[in-house]
């Protein structure tokens, strides 16, 4: 993509005059594993690090595998791997020269809950050394696991927030029930918005039960694509 | 230096896959044999020696050039050509590497094709025409893998590399000069023939097998088939796509 008008500054590098300089200090994981199933995972991720001239390379190679819990099939072929295993040798291709901003595409796309809890353990691991990932993703209860979260609608950002300022941005449905008869109330999806909904209902005796429902981040996330739509439709 | 890192990744893989290494080298010695048993048909009087190490390099001309256009295709739908080039690897080395690492295929294909035509054709000649025959092949298969990686631009799969069949090796078995004089042809289909590679591959071969041969007489065959290396390094350096769209 070339740039028509305008300036980039990615960790203090221009992306188009250094861009040999910068692709040493990114990493990508893209979405389907793109390794060499005829290579074992060590030569899978020891070819790439040579590409960025890692220093120590079997070292780091072998650090990498064991981060990824990968030591005691560190010499067999990607060929015999499961999916979820062909994800970390992938992880480990993108980590290997220690970058500073990592690009996972849906890094846990088809693959079983417990692969996906250590795969967040480690995503969470690398940002607390500082590095930066950017994680594409479809399900939008992981996209509340990250710090920021953007969401992109025809390649534009619609939304950039924390998730949890993106949930208050939903409404939660307050159900009870008074003298048998049930009730709704709609209100933010704020601890606030629901004191002050209890504090006008006096919270007496009468009221029985009370449930919440509050939007969930899919129907927030719909709700602005639905908005964006209608904008764009009105112009 | 990353090309030969590319190259021992391509050897590396080639070493790994025991059926795919077997079949390129086995598939040219049984053409090879087909093309004795099809020439033991003819009279006599046919110059059956002025055919066979010609023909030999068209063999290892086509499986390197159709090797090559496959894998690298397939190196783009699996998205780990788009990796190595995100990654820090450079077009020009990869395409050094592919050609580094495929040659050493290359060798083995020529050295097995040029030995069992001298074995089962009864051909003599002195180690020296050996060798430059041998270096012919070789030369015709750096090209062969170069093209491979040029055409592969064009091909979104696997399948979209043999449309290139007809239009590539087809031409060379009739343009060339391979079975008939290309000098007998119409102009144009002798433009065309002087175009493909394998033209100036076998104006040298059946120089160097004539009695009278001096290196003078193929010093721009050999110039034209280095440059056809260097044309199209060139090429496939500014064409190779990363990404199938």
């Amino acid at each position: 993509m070339k740039p028509t008008k305008g300036q980039v500054n990615v960790l203090g590098l221009d992306p188009l005059r250094d861009k040999w300089k910068l692709r040493n200090k990114i990493g990508y994981m893209p979405q389907s594993p793109a390794l060499y199933d005829d290579l074992s995972a060590k030569n899978n991720i020891m070819f790439f690090g040579e590409a960025q001239n890692v220093s120590d390379l079997e070292k780091k190679t072998d650090a990498m595998l064991a981060f990824t819990e990968l030591t005691s099939r560190a010499n067999d072929l990607v060929r015999s791997f499961s999916g979820g295993m062909k994800k970390r040798v992938s992880l480990c291709c993108a980590l290997i020269h220690q970058p500073r901003i990592v690009f996972l595409d849906e890094p846990t796309a088809a693959i079983d809950p417990h692969l996906k809890l250590q795969s967040w353990k480690l995503f969470r691991e690398l940002a607390k050394t500082g590095v930066t990932l950017f994680l594409s993703t479809h399900l939008m209860d992981e996209a509340l696991l990250c710090d920021e979260v953007a969401i992109l609608s025809n390649g534009q950002i619609i939304a950039l927030d924390t998730p949890q300022k993106l949930l208050a941005r939903g409404k939660t449905i307050l159900n009870y029930s008074e003298n048998g008869e049930s009730k709704q109330c709609t209100m933010d999806s704020t601890p606030e918005s629901l004191a002050r909904v209890l504090h006008q209902l006096g919270l007496n005796q009468n009221i029985t039960a009370i449930s919440l429902n509050p939007s969930t981040i899919e129907s927030i996330v719909l709700d602005m694509l639905r908005e964006k739509e209608e904008s764009t439709n009105k112009q | 230096m990353k090309t030969f890192t590319i190259a021992k990744r391509i050897l590396k893989q080639l070493q790994g896959d025991k059926k795919y290494l077997t079949l390129s080298i086995i598939a040219p010695l049984i053409i090879i044999y087909f093309l004795k048993l099809f020439f033991d048909s003819f009279p006599p009087t046919v110059p059956i020696s002025t055919f066979t190490i010609p023909i030999g390099a068209l063999i290892v001309h086509f499986l390197s050039f159709l090797l090559c256009a496959i894998l690298v295709v397939q190196e783009r739908t699996r998205g780990t050509l788009e990796r190595m080039l995100i990654g820090g690897y450079r077009r020009p080395s990869i395409i050094g590497g592919y050609t580094i690492g495929y040659l050493g295929l290359a060798t083995i294909q020529a050295t097995a094709v040029l030995f069992e035509s001298l074995w089962l054709f009864n051909l003599d000649y002195t180690g020296q025409i050996l060798f430059l025959l041998f270096m012919v092949i070789w030369l015709l298969a750096i090209v062969s893998v170069m093209l491979g990686i040029f055409v592969s631009t064009f091909a979104q799969n696997e399948g979209h590399v043999f449309p290139f069949i007809p239009l590539i090796i087809l031409p060379s078995i009739f343009l060339t000069g391979l079975i008939i004089d290309s000098d007998t042809l119409p102009d144009w289909a002798a433009f065309i023939g002087k175009c493909l590679p394998l033209h100036y591959a076998v104006n040298i071969i059946r120089e160097l097998i004539k009695p009278e041969y001096t290196f003078q007489n193929t010093l721009i065959d050999f110039a034209v088939l280095l440059g056809y290396i260097f044309l199209l390094w060139i090429l496939a350096s500014f064409t190779l796509k990363d990404t199938t769209s």
